[in-house]
């Protein structure tokens, strides 16, 4: 007495029936979310005894034809077999046909990163999340402020101004690290000075006997330092406690909160939006970070 | 791991039991599908229950079964010695495991009631840990193969170890298992360790706890719980105890609760 | 939106058609609890006797159907210095039976966050749209209050919705799929008595709610009461077990971890449904955690399903079903704890 009647599949590898309504005024778009581009490492630099600079080349022409990424964005790291890390990508964004990414040595993927060797293939997804805003900032000076591990998020946003000098005012680099030996890619403060005029400098908490820089904290090094808070932006990155210092001091010296801008580290699973393990109170540090402006951080409930 | 241009290590694995059942041994056999691959991953150098080579040159010592008589504790400090990295391996070298019941009981009085007339010598039970520093532990009565795996591919490729700072309650939530609490029934899912995909709640059977204490477990609440739902305090704690791995907690508890007890008296 | 009159028998002639071709899911009594009371779940029947529309509730929702709580996301195949990246998307259809309203909503909830997001996801989308949903009216239980979420009536996001008129179904059609399926069975148009039935019916379910949570405030009093001692008392009841979360039809937050074969030939990228309150949830490599007390974690749940949701997708995610409030343990009832905070608040 019953008849047969099966359900017509739908089949999401087709692209086109995405745009088939799901119900009433309702659709969507179909983008794959968990391929990733197959890169090479085609140089690994040691830079201190945690981290190493990486060379990321995406092996498929037309894919890295299409990768483009902000200053700030980030981007996951595939390890066949071990996992999968968000990491901010540090050169420059008009770097064509690869990426720098320097990856410090915490955790499973890290480690495996860094006992590979040149030749060997890895996974990229991405670029995620939010940039720091260098257009609005143009015609105006720059503070580039970093803590630490925190000058890798900062050299592509210093990459940029340095290479569209002429269309920003004074332009100071300031770093500080816990001891000489952790300083990140040393060997281009030079470079930085002299062929772009930055203003750089440069403090340890704990000096070795070779250096004679100044000794402090970060916060010691603006003491120096003259902008008109009018006129200025700026970029904190390094760990909470730090930028949250940094940022107190840019305001005493009347830098409004909505022009520094920060990044937020946190676990990610997806990078999408998704996992919510980087959620900051409502927040996706993913999706509507990781960089956001001081003002917002600061009303981010458990942020710092 | 060719694709990452990594030389692999292969660890030479000797397996040395306790006492116990060799359950967890057996365990390390188990498996079939992938047996193959699991014992041309590594060296066994030395393993009673698989192979008859008795070798001494392991670097890695895999673990089971409890510490209860003076010339187990000599056998283990030397193969800690020989060894680079050391598994315990089950409940039993974890947490003492069901031997340790034994001390709750006078030593004579046990050792009269187990073996009669010929009796052996023995000592309160000690996990393996109690006795020589332990690098990993795979708890579980037995221990489950797919994390021995686990652990293996850590030692071989350096793949990340499993860790289940949770609580069992996820795992019979992914089996989609009707609480056990729901039957009227006891479990020490809520504050036992998961990692071993929650096989006795799905069997009807709610959890003793072989896999010792979850991540920060909330005692203070479970106490509670299981009290509201007119579990008796000493069978709680007598299902806790079973597998040794709570006895810190118990033993905690019993220092407070004299305390307590005499605190009452002189007030 | 079309409606139809389904006589009962016919109902059984329509899930019997969809059964002879199709995997079907619908409520189905599996234990008796402690308290005498059946145990049901949403599992595959495989005859129309074996399904329970009768039922009060299920302990867990039918989340895992859409966002299954293992599912693997892809697989890489390694070939001497190479790999090969493989993604399988589900595609077999089949059908949920007996879905209530609070459950639709989810799934509505669900949607915006995985089809109509910045991300959309083909996994879930293959999951939705090969699902063929059907509704079901119900009496609310004492604790449930979804009348407050405002998700016990629900418009749309399934293929049929019923509403039990004794010995008929009043029937809502919601899709060209649905409407065809109906051809194939006896209906008849809707009369005005039975829409005096239907509304009769409503009227019940809306009376039916006993408890109440008052939700348009709430963002602003979980924003003011962030430090309140409320969270201290909740808190240190919870057991970071994640049996809400698991049970929950919205929570949506997971993890990924890679499983390698023995021989080092295959990995598998597996997706694992978390929760905010386990232990490790907001832990980063090198130890730190930026949520270690209970307290915190517990709190950040409240917030994600009363405030942050709402903050990104305009509603909240909670749908009032209070299945979390069952399966806890150490009984912490989002109504007690959210009138807890009101009388802080006060």
């Amino acid at each position: 007495m019953t008849q047969s009647l099966s359900f017509r599949p739908y089949d999401v590898r087709q692209e086109h029936e995405m745009n088939e309504p799901l119900d009433f005024n309702r659709w969507a778009q179909l983008k794959p979310v968990a391929k990733v581009f197959k890169a090479m490492i085609t140089n690994v630099i040691r830079l201190t005894e945690m981290e190493k600079l990486f060379h990321l080349r995406i092996i498929d022409d037309t894919e890295r034809e299409r990768f483009s990424f902000l200053p700030g964005q980030f981007v996951m790291i595939e390890v066949p077999g071990y996992g999968e890390v968000p990491i901010t990508v540090c050169s420059s964004t008009s770097n064509k046909g690869f990426i720098e990414v320097c990856v410090r040595k915490v955790g499973t993927v890290t480690s495996v990163l860094h006992r590979a060797g040149r030749g060997a293939k890895v996974g990229i997804r991405g670029p995620f999340g939010t940039h720091f805003p260098l257009e609005r900032m143009k015609g105006h000076s720059i503070l580039l402020i970093a803590g630490g591990l925190g000058l890798a998020p900062l050299r592509a946003p210093i990459f940029y101004v340095t290479e569209n000098r002429s269309e920003f005012k004074d332009v100071h680099i300031l770093y500080g690290t816990k001891s000489p030996d952790q300083e990140l890619f040393d060997y281009q403060y030079e470079s930085w000075r002299r062929i772009d005029g930055v203003d750089i400098r440069i403090i340890v908490e704990k000096p070795d006997e070779r250096w004679k820089g100044p000794v402090g904290l970060i916060t010691e090094l603006l003491d120096d330092v003259t902008v008109d808070p009018n006129e200025t932006y700026a970029i904190v990155c390094g760990p909470p406690v730090m930028f949250k210092f940094v940022c107190q001091r840019l305001n005493q010296m009347g830098i409004p909160m909505d022009r520094m801008f920060v990044s937020l580290e946190r676990r990610m699973h997806c990078g999408m939006g998704k996992c919510c393990r980087c959620n900051v109170g409502s927040t996706y540090t993913c999706t509507d970070g990781p960089v956001f402006d001081y003002w917002t951080v600061m009303n981010l409930k458990e942020a710092i | 791991m060719k694709h990452l241009n990594i030389e692999r290590r292969r660890p030479k694995i000797g397996v040395f039991d306790f006492t116990g059942c060799e359950g967890c041994e057996l365990q390390l056999a188990n498996k079939e599908d992938s047996l193959g691959a699991f014992l041309s991953a590594i060296e066994v150098v030395s393993f009673r229950e698989v192979s008859s080579d008795n070798g001494s040159d392991y670097n890695v010592a895999l673990v089971d079964g409890a510490i209860s008589r003076p010339d187990e504790v000599e056998r283990l400090k030397e193969i800690r010695q020989r060894a680079e990295l050391l598994v315990a391996m089950g409940s039993c070298a974890c947490f003492g495991g069901v031997n340790r019941l034994k001390n709750a009981y006078d030593l004579d009085e046990a050792n009269r009631e187990v073996y009669g007339d010929c009796p052996k010598q023995t000592m309160p039970t000690m996990s393996v840990k109690e006795v020589v520093p332990v690098d990993l532990e795979i708890p579980g009565c037995p221990v489950c193969k797919d994390e021995v795996e686990r652990v293996v591919q850590h030692l071989v490729w350096d793949l990340p170890l499993p860790t289940y700072a949770y609580p069992l309650c996820l795992e019979c939530k992914q089996r989609y298992t009707v609480c056990r609490f729901e039957f009227g029934e006891l479990c020490l899912g809520p504050i036992t360790r998961a990692g071993c995909n929650a096989p006795c709640p799905a069997g009807g059977l709610g959890c003793w706890g072989c896999r010792g204490p979850a991540e920060a477990p909330n005692y203070d609440e479970f106490f509670a719980l299981t009290a509201e739902r007119g579990f008796d305090r000493q069978i709680v704690r007598e299902r806790m105890g079973f597998f040794g791995g709570f006895d810190h907690v118990l033993a905690e508890l019993e220092k407070q609760e004299q305390h307590e007890a005499i605190h009452d008296d002189h007030a | 939106m079309l409606f139809k009159i389904l006589p009962k028998e016919e109902f059984r002639a329509l899930v019997e058609m969809i059964l002879e071709a199709n995997e079907v899911i619908a409520p189905k009594a599996i234990a008796t609890n402690a308290r005498g009371e059946r145990i049901h779940q949403f599992l595959p029947i495989r005859s129309f006797e074996e399904m329970d529309l009768e039922y009060k509730s299920t302990e867990y929702s039918a989340k895992t159907y859409f966002l299954p709580y293992r599912e693997n996301l892809c697989t890489f195949e390694f070939e001497g210095e190479d790999w090969q990246q493989s993604i399988q998307y589900y595609i077999q259809p089949r059908a949920i039976i007996g879905l209530r309203a609070h459950d639709i909503n989810a799934l509505l909830k669900l949607d915006k966050v995985f089809i109509r997001d910045r991300f959309p996801s083909p996994y879930y989308i293959s999951r939705r749209k090969n699902t063929f949903i059907v509704g079901l009216d119900h009496i609310p239980e004492e604790d449930e209050f979804s009348r407050s979420m405002g998700t016990h009536i629900v418009t749309h996001g399934f293929d049929l919705f019923l509403t039990d008129l004794s010995d008929r179904y009043f029937v809502a059609i919601n899709s060209d799929r649905a409407f065809s399926l109906l051809q194939k069975v006896k209906t008849r148009d809707v009369a005005d008595a039975d829409t005096h039935a239907y509304l009769e019916v409503r009227r019940r379910i809306r009376d039916g709610f006993k408890t109440h949570i008052e939700v348009h405030s709430l963002p602003n009093v979980l924003d003011l009461e962030f430090t309140s001692k409320v969270w201290t008392k909740w808190g240190e009841k919870c057991l970071n077990c994640g049996s809400c979360a698991a049970v929950c039809p919205t929570c949506y937050c997971y993890g990924v971890t890679e499983e390698v074969t023995m021989d080092f030939k295959k990995a598998t990228k597996v997706k694992q449904l978390y929760s905010c309150n386990l232990v490790d949830f907001a832990r980063v490599a090198g130890g730190h955690d930026f949520r270690s007390d209970k307290e915190a974690r517990l709190k950040y749940r409240y917030y994600h399903q009363y405030r942050g949701f709402l903050e990104d997708y305009g509603e909240p995610k909670c749908v009032g079903c209070n299945r979390c409030g069952r399966v806890c343990l150490a009984g912490i009832k989002p109504a007690a704890v959210i009138k807890d905070l009101y009388e802080e608040s006060v």
